[in-house]
Formats: C-alpha cells, structure tokens, sequence
C-alpha cells in the first residue's frame, strides 16, 4: 500500500475522491483543513499550490494542491464569510501562497499573522484582483 | 554592532525588483525580511478577460526566460478540458523546445553566478553559449525570447533544419563537458566561493516544499519529467542528477549535469520524432470544468489551474511559478552567512522576480 492510498480514506471518511486525468479531486463540505494539512504533512506530501476561485455568492472555492509520490491530490474547501484557516502553522509552505491569496482576493486565512507580502502599504486587500473591475474602477472612485 | 541593510528593489546588481533587508551582527547575517511585489502585471486578471488563444499570447510573457514553458502548460490545461488530442511529433517539438529553453536558463544563470564570484572569463563562456542556445531557437522560431511555439492542439511550426540543429546541440553538449563542467568543479575560487555555502537541508527543502535544482541539491528527487511525465518524456531516457549537500555548490553541479541531460535528450528527441502532423483537430470550444497542468521549468514545476464556464474566455487561469516556492527559503539559507555570500546565495537559487509577482 502506497502513501496515497493510506491518506485518502482517512482524509474523507465517506467522501469519494473523484478520479480524473489531471489526478484526485476532493470537494470537502466543511473547513477541515487543518486535519488535511496534518496527514499531508505526516505523509511528506509537497504543498505545490492554493487556488482561490470566486463563486456567484461570493464566497472562494480555495483549492489545495497537493502532490503525494508524484500524484496529484486536489482538495477543494469553502471559505465562511469570507475567511478559512490558515495552515501555515501547520504546513510552513502554505504561508506565502495564503498571503498572496489575501492580498489579491481579501480571503481572511485566520491565524495567519505574517506581514503583507505583495501590496503596497496603502493598497487595501483585495484592490488588485478582489473585484470584476479592478484597479481602474477604484482609481475612479 | 547590529546594523540593518536593504539591498533592492533598485540595485546594479540585481536585473529585476526584488528588495532584501538583512540584518547583521558585524558581518554575519542575523536575520533578514524579502519583499517581491514591485513587478505585478495582473496577468492572472487579464487572462480571465481573453479568449483562449490570446491568452496564449500573454501567458507567454509571465517570463521572459521560460516563456515556451508557460504557453505549453495553459496550453496542456486547455487541451485537457477540451480533451483535445495533440500529435505525437508536436509533442517532441515540445520537448526539443523546452530543453533548448533550459539550456538557455542555465547557461545564464551560469554566468550570472559567475560574474557574482567574481570570475569574468566565465561569465564570458557562459554568456558565449546562450547566443548559440538563442541563436538554434532563433533558427526554429525566428524569436529569441518569445518562441510563440505552442497553440491548443499542437504547435505552430516544424524544425525545418533539424540536423544542423541536432549538430550544434552536439557540439555545446561538448563545450558543456568540456569546459563548464570541469572549470566549474575544479576551479579553487568557485569550490571557495560556493562549497557549505547557502545550505538548505533535506528537512527543509520538504518542509518548505522546494522545488527544481533547489531541491534537487538538496538530495529531494522530485522532478515533473519524472514523476508525472507530459508531452514525450516519458520516451526519452534521461537522469535525474541529485546532490545531497544542500549548498550553493551542489545547485552548480545539478544545473550543470541538467544541461548535460537536457542535450542529450534533444539529441534523442530528433532521432525518435516521427514524421507527421505537428497539430490536431481544429479547436472548437472549451466546456465547463476545471483543471490543473505541471511543467518541470528550468527553475522547477510551474503550474497551472485553468476553470472553464463553457465560453471562449478562461473563468480562472492560476498560476504559480517555482520561484514563489523557492524565495522563502532564502532567508533560511542566508541566516548565519557572511554578507558577501548573501548576493550569490541569492542568485542560486536562479529566481525570477517577474514570474513571481506576474
């Protein structure tokens, strides 16, 4: 049994991870990240990226990827108002992916205290990437 | 005394804005804060506001350095969606071009790393092979820079020449074995300059999820080509150098043995292609859904995350370039050097501030 498929029944008890060309897909109903990013860590899976893709409702779809031994693991969360845990105390790789995220999409990764990594001091979160119409629109206000 | 010094985001000594404030005790570097904001062009933002095939164009300018990389894994993402097939000659052109591209990575970094030791006449060799790299990918694509190879389904152009091409390859593959390598390895300035210099260890190269040479150096295998092989690679045979010390040394000699296997890889590409079309059916649309592509860069795996709502424009292109991996872990690299390795430190670890702020 390969580390894989030791992590991805205990990673979602009753979820079924989807199987795609591109690797595996997991569409989480809850925040759990930090348990996800614990059994990562333990298994010395890489952290190669977190996508933050916007919804109707405004909430993010924030996607971990994850490559095991090669494979691809994709676990897909929702942020709650907004925010979700940061796992940087857990999984130091994570921290200037999640303060990118913060930076452009004003997502709130609670527990993540490290300093604005991309703006400029009087830029607020958000202002580059967070709205349809950009940095234009702000300057017109 | 304990004295603070910022060095960027303007500096002679550093191509593109990056800003680095180290904080020293006499000359030993204490601790040290990185800032890498001052390039951002929005291109995440401008490629949702673009149809696929200009997007093409404009992800090819997230690098000036690894441009073919970035266009051949959107490419991939949008393929992938699409379930578009790509001919198997295309996808060695693919990697005749790719490998051409690390070449050219390498031999400038290579010389950047050798003008920061201090040696010009290195600088200068390394700097004489990229023209001839620049000058076969100037003799395919008719660009330099910007190769425009790639479209979804294929890419744009055959090798007309591929036998002079494979003939060059040869003859930098040689100059690469005979020169760089040993004045590189052997030479007591560069051994002085660069041995238990800048260590990363194994722990933490896994902890901070590094990727490429930095990785590589740091005895971590991981390598895209490899362990999830796209395009031809997975029929070509070729090594993977791995070195255990974790210094600025070990990411010379992995850079140096790559370009080794990056030549002979060409060389087998050219003898393997089989003839036939360089691109697949007509690109039509894009439905709805989301994937991701990865590509081993010069500098390590750049990834992709293209989303698609079923029109001809990209709902959410993501990028992430392996630099953005590898910078934090300068600071851990720097803590306990002496000042005047801290620049060539730096410069190990080859990054790319304009593919990091994109």
């Amino acid at each position: 049994m390969d580390k894989g498929e030791e992590i991805l029944p205990q990673l979602s008890p009753g979820i079924p991870w989807e199987k795609r060309s591109d690797g595996w897909w997991l569409e989480t109903q809850d925040t759990g990240v930090e348990k996800m990013a614990r059994l990562m860590t333990e298994a010395e899976a890489r952290l190669v990226t977190i996508t933050a893709a916007g919804t109707p409702k405004g909430e993010f779809r924030i996607i971990y990827h994850w490559d095991l031994e090669g494979r691809m693991l994709n676990v897909v969360a929702m942020t709650d108002k907004g925010s979700i845990p940061s796992i940087a105390m857990i999984h130091p790789a994570s921290d200037w992916m999640e303060r990118e995220i913060h930076d452009y999409y004003a997502v709130r990764f609670t527990g993540l205290e490290s300093a604005p990594l991309f703006l400029n001091p009087e830029d607020s979160p958000g202002f580059f990437l967070g709205s349809a119409t950009g940095r234009k629109k702000e300057k017109e206000k | 005394m304990s004295f603070t010094i910022p060095i960027g985001p303007y500096h002679p000594a550093l191509e593109e804005p990056f800003k680095l404030e180290v904080k020293c005790q006499g000359d030993i570097v204490q601790d040290a804060a990185m800032y890498v904001k001052f390039n951002f062009r929005g291109v995440e933002w401008l490629a949702q506001r673009r149809n696929y095939s200009q997007a093409i164009a404009l992800v090819e300018r997230v690098c000036g350095i690894c441009s073919h990389l970035h266009t051949m894994t959107f490419c991939r993402a949008v393929e992938q969606l699409a379930g578009l097939p790509v001919p198997t000659r295309a996808q060695y052109i693919r990697v005749i071009i790719a490998e051409l591209e690390r070449l050219t990575s390498h031999a400038l970094w290579a010389g950047i790393a050798a003008e920061v030791i201090g040696f010009q006449t290195m600088f200068m060799t390394c700097f004489d092979l990229r023209e001839r790299l620049m000058d076969v990918l100037e003799i395919i694509s008719g660009n330099r820079v910007h190769y425009a190879m790639n479209c979804i389904g294929g890419v744009n152009r055959e090798i007309s020449n591929p036998d002079a091409v494979s003939d060059i390859v040869k003859s930098i593959r040689q100059q690469i074995e005979e020169k760089l390598i040993p004045i590189f390895t052997t030479d007591r300035t560069i051994r002085a300059r660069c041995i238990g210099i800048g260590v990363l260890t194994r722990e933490e190269a896994i902890k901070w999820g590094v990727v490429g040479p930095v990785a590589r150096a740091s005895g971590i295998p991981v390598d895209i080509r490899r362990s999830a092989p796209y395009a031809a690679y997975n029929q070509l045979e070729f090594k993977v150098p791995v070195e255990t010390s974790g210094d600025v040394f070990s990411r010379v000699v992995v850079r140096l043995l790559e370009m080794v296997e990056s030549c002979r890889m060409i060389e087998q590409a050219f003898k393997q292609m089989p003839p036939g079309p360089i691109r697949g059916p007509e690109f039509v649309e894009v439905p709805p859904g989301e994937t991701v592509a990865r590509s081993e860069a010069p500098r390590g795996e750049a990834f992709y995350y293209v989303a698609s709502d079923g029109s001809d424009v990209p709902r959410r292109v993501k990028i992430r370039t392996p630099t953005l991996v590898n910078m934090p872990v300068v600071k851990l690299m720097v803590l306990g050097a002496n000042l005047a390795d801290v620049p060539l430190i730096n410069a190990s670890i080859d990054p790319c501030y304009s593919c990091t702020s994109r």
